[in-house]
């Protein structure tokens, strides 16, 4: 058995008085497909935006391929233990790590899409093309010959991505003309695009219908035949069911249950923060 | 610097930082409650100093009479930018709004400009010239207006701001427009009233200052970057911090001038204020931004 | 053929524009506005990347002229008082140039929110306050002249008609660059942070240091300008660098388009040739070109945000999408006039009424 890709030991985060994550322990096994599942406020997009780099953890440690995460540069990290960590924490929110940990390997999607709605369908593949591409200024200046090959390549790859999500046939269209269901596709394979080793997918099922998410199901199943972790947080019990190989309870920012869909779907605690929660499918 | 110059350097610096704090004061309440940052709050300023002139000296009306004319004026200026600059353009981003109110400020400047000359013109002090001795430096009376008003301004704001319903109103504003607007606050009106109150104490500030620093068309961009300045310090949000910045404005600038340190000569002293705000922008101003995301 | 014209308009255009501009300095052409154009040209290339900075991060320089006039006196006193070879200078002048706004921006850039506008302001003062006072470089406020031509061997751009090609060429080469940095990674990256920055941030794009670096990029653009505009006229002063100059700018970039490049030539040489040959005429009303400035910024940002070039594209191209249809669309705009007119009043007064009846 593999190491887990990812693992989080005693994460908190919180926003002034509010606990939003509290002391998670996680762990995601490599090359398998994980659901994180709760009530609503149970954390678990921020919990996302924790490990995708978005902003830094109160406390405890993320490790990825077990590697711990940085979010702040050594020198800050120096200091700031011994001075008052007030002055630092929005220093340390403006350092942005997200970037640096697309460019590792942790890709996402987030919960109202965010695609680039200044570009077409294509160029917004292209543009996940990203973190593995390397000229630059001078070189796209200059037009220079390994600038075209590389921008080639990043062509060749959209297509590639954009084929795998089914939306091939849209390439020059603008890409907030698509319908929903097709701009959480695209934005899927703009994240699969980056090449990622582990790809958190944020309600991806939310607003499709019946059709649209099965054809999701199938997507995520190849995504974790490409050799891609998937880690997904989802509303949508039949669908979270259907794929999941493992799942993570969370309610109130705290890990309650953990198994796989059988052992959870039994569990007490977990039946006891759904009751009374409408765990409706069709949510937006 | 011996203990006299220390003191003279002090109350011209608080004297200096005064004028910083009502127009800092300006910028804060634009900001709070519309998250717009005015860069047309200096022409506020002019305008109340070269309007009292002008209708003090060539129109001859009395001086409070030109005062309250002037300050009005002003107020009537801000209102009628929000009006027609600032609403019309709705869900303008960051950017646009920036450049409608730069738009608006060489705007006034230039009818300003245009109609009074470009000349730098002083009106009558309050009181008489003639210098008083204070604590072993010598004050114009001027300046003593100038330290009592913004004084007495920045209480009047501030019991308006805890104890009226519109100042409540606008508090609420500041803190969270969506929610003002679901108990029945009028977001619109208070944003209005919110330029009004600010370039009326704009124009009070252009009135006390013209007669000591003399006034002309182009003095708002300097004094207008000082004035924000003083709200950087103070964090945009409260009166009372944005005066302290602007007080602590005034007295390191006047400081750093006396003290003669380096080349901080008087032509340099407005190097210091930006210097200041580039230190500010580094500090305090993340505790602005991160105020922004989380409201 | 007809088709295949418009589908190439745009090389079309490109060309034609080109012939238009080779053609100028000639005397049966238009050869009085040579000394105008090269103005022009150099202002193009400051509007370029004052466009592209507010177009792709969002931000605001309201001190870009004070590159510009780091970049001429650079020049000027390296060229002048150190001797140093003219083109050296200029380099030494970008790089330099460059290399401040870097250590300018990088605090800057790396706050949320928008910072940059106030401080460039002050940046713009600075400097002006700067070029009047450091008198033993630059000459104080009458400045200083006797700044050498540029040369290339023996050929010395001597007169207005060598140096109008001069300025041209640089202008139109960044032109050129830009487009192309616009049409890469690099650009997509602009465009995909001008889109949603933390959708960039998402898939490994470094927002601020691209938006420091497109502010350097800028600043470079600046530099050169500046530098060419000082062996050009021979003599700089600080003059053309105050505040003023740095709201013209601005508005040439809003006129040309946020985000836009070739419509930096629209803005750039609309507002020079209006405040250069038409405004010269008004002196009767003084202040008069501030007010048209401060009108232009505040009317253009409000109704046409991306820019005033760009305004007109986007109508030109719905007009040549919805020409056939245009004579029905104007009978029903005056049918319907009268009734929008209705509703508006219905409800302005309706507004009155409830007003009213609050307690």
């Amino acid at each position: 058995m593999s190491q887990p890709i990812l693992e989080t030991k005693n994460l908190s985060k919180a926003f002034g008085g509010l606990i939003a994550v509290d002391k998670v322990d996680l762990t995601i096994d490599t090359g398998k497909i994980t659901a994180i599942i709760g009530p609503n406020g149970a954390g678990k997009t921020t919990l996302f935006n924790l490990i995708a780099g978005v902003y830094p953890q109160t406390s405890g440690e993320i490790l990825f391929n077990g590697k711990p995460l940085k979010h702040s540069p050594w020198y800050v990290r120096a200091v700031q233990p011994k001075l008052n960590k007030k002055i630092f924490e929005d220093k340390l929110q403006r350092h942005d790590a997200s970037h640096k940990r697309a460019a590792l390997g942790i890709a996402r999607t987030f919960q109202h899409v965010h695609l680039f709605g200044n570009m077409t369908v294509l160029e917004n593949v292209m543009t996940g093309q990203h973190p593995r591409s390397k000229y630059g200024f001078f070189g796209a200046a200059l037009r220079l010959p390994k600038a075209r090959h590389e921008e080639e390549m990043i062509n060749l790859n959209a297509i590639k991505y954009l084929n795998m999500v089914g939306l091939g046939k849209y390439t020059n269209q603008n890409a907030l003309s698509l319908p929903l269901g097709q701009q959480k596709l695209l934005a899927i394979a703009r994240a699969l695009a980056t090449e990622p080793k582990l790809i958190l997918l944020d309600e991806p099922g939310a607003g499709l219908n019946a059709l649209e998410k099965r054809e999701l199901s199938d997507l995520i199943k190849r995504i974790r035949e490409m050799g891609i972790t998937v880690v997904l947080v989802e509303h949508d019990m039949p669908l979270v069911m259907g794929i999941a190989e493992w799942i993570i309870v969370l309610d109130s920012g705290k890990k309650i249950a953990e198994g796989t869909a059988a052992q959870v779907q039994k569990d007490r605690k977990v039946i006891a923060a759904y009751l009374g929660e409408e765990v409706d499918s069709a949510e937006g | 610097m011996s203990a006299d110059q220390f003191v003279q350097y002090l109350m011209s610096g608080l004297t200096q930082g005064s004028i910083y704090a009502l127009i800092g004061l300006g910028f804060t309440i634009i900001y709070a409650v519309t998250r717009i940052i005015n860069f047309a709050q200096g022409e506020f300023v002019m305008l109340g100093g070269m309007l009292s002139y002008v209708l003090a000296v060539k129109e001859g009306l009395s001086m409070p009479l030109a005062i309250i004319i002037a300050v009005l004026a002003a107020a009537a200026v801000g209102a009628v930018m929000y009006l027609l600059a600032i609403r019309t353009a709705r869900r303008a981003s960051v950017i646009s709004l920036i450049i409608i109110t730069i738009g608006a400020a060489i705007f006034i400047r230039g009818i300003a400009g245009n109609r009074f000359g470009v000349n730098t013109v002083s009106p009558p002090d309050f009181t008489g010239s003639g210098s008083i001795s204070f604590l072993g430096a010598y004050i114009e009376p001027q300046a003593l207006w100038i330290i009592g008003i913004t004084f007495v301004v920045t209480t009047l704001l501030y019991l308006f701001l805890s104890h009226t319903m519109v100042g409540k109103a606008l508090r609420a504003c500041a803190i969270n427009p969506g929610a003002a607007s679901l108990v029945g606050i009028n977001t619109k009106a208070m944003s209005l009233i919110a330029f009004a109150i600010a370039a009326a104490i704009g124009g009070i500030g252009g009135v006390v200052i013209a007669p000591l620093a003399m006034a002309s068309y182009n003095m708002g961009v300097m004094l207008g970057l000082k004035g924000f300045v003083a709200a950087s310090i103070g964090g945009f949000m409260s009166p009372i911090t944005t005066v302290i910045g602007g007080v602590v404005l005034g007295v390191v600038e006047s400081l750093a001038v006396g003290l003669d340190w380096g080349p901080f000569t008087s032509a340099y002293k407005d190097v210091i204020a930006l210097v200041v705000l580039l230190l500010i922008l580094l500090i305090r101003s993340g505790k602005l931004a991160a105020a922004e995301r989380a409201g | 053929m007809l088709a295949w014209i418009k589908k190439k308009w745009n090389y079309f255009a490109i060309a034609a524009l080109l012939i238009f501009l080779i053609l100028i300095p000639f005397d049966w052409f238009l050869s009085r506005y040579t000394s105008l154009m090269i103005i022009i040209g150099i202002s193009t290339m400051v509007t370029v990347g004052l466009c592209l900075l507010m177009g792709y991060t969002g931000q605001v320089s309201l001190g870009q002229a004070a590159f510009y006039g780091l970049g001429a006196y650079f020049s000027a006193v390296l060229s002048k008082t150190y001797s140093l070879n003219p083109w050296l200078a200029m380099l030494i002048a970008a790089l330099a140039t460059g290399a401040f706004a870097y250590v300018v921006g990088y605090p800057i850039f790396k706050l949320r929110g928008n910072y940059l506008a106030m401080a460039t302001l002050g940046i713009g003062l600075i400097m002006w306050i700067l070029f009047n006072q450091l008198s033993q470089y630059t000459g104080g406020p009458d400045g200083m002249s006797g700044i050498p031509y540029l040369s290339i061997g023996g050929f010395t751009f001597d007169t207005n008609f060598k140096r109008y090609y001069l300025v041209w060429c640089f202008c139109l080469a960044i032109l050129f660059l830009s487009q192309n940095i616009v049409r890469s990674r690099t650009g997509r990256a602009l465009r995909a942070i001008h889109g949603n920055e933390a959708a960039a941030e998402s898939i490994g794009i470094n927002v601020n240091q691209f938006k420091l670096k497109i502010f350097v990029l800028s600043s470079v653009y600046a530099s050169l300008a500046g530098s060419l505009f000082a062996h050009h006229l021979r003599h700089v002063s600080p003059q053309p660098f105050d505040f003023l100059a740095s709201i013209k700018l601005v508005v040439m970039a809003v006129i040309g388009g946020l985000a836009s490049i070739w419509g930096a030539i629209f803005g750039a040489g609309t507002t020079r040739f209006l405040s250069d040959e038409v405004l010269l005429g008004f002196n009767k009303y003084p202040q008069l070109d501030i007010i048209i400035y401060g009108l232009i910024l505040m009317l253009v940002m409000i109704f046409m945000p991306e820019g005033l070039f760009i305004a007109i594209k986007s109508f030109t191209f719905w007009l040549k999408v919805n020409w056939r249809e245009l004579p029905s669309i104007m009978k029903r705009k005056r049918k319907e006039l009268p009734n929008q007119m209705k509703h508006i009043f219905r409800r302005l007064l309706l507004m009155r009424l409830w007003r009213k009846a609050e307690p």
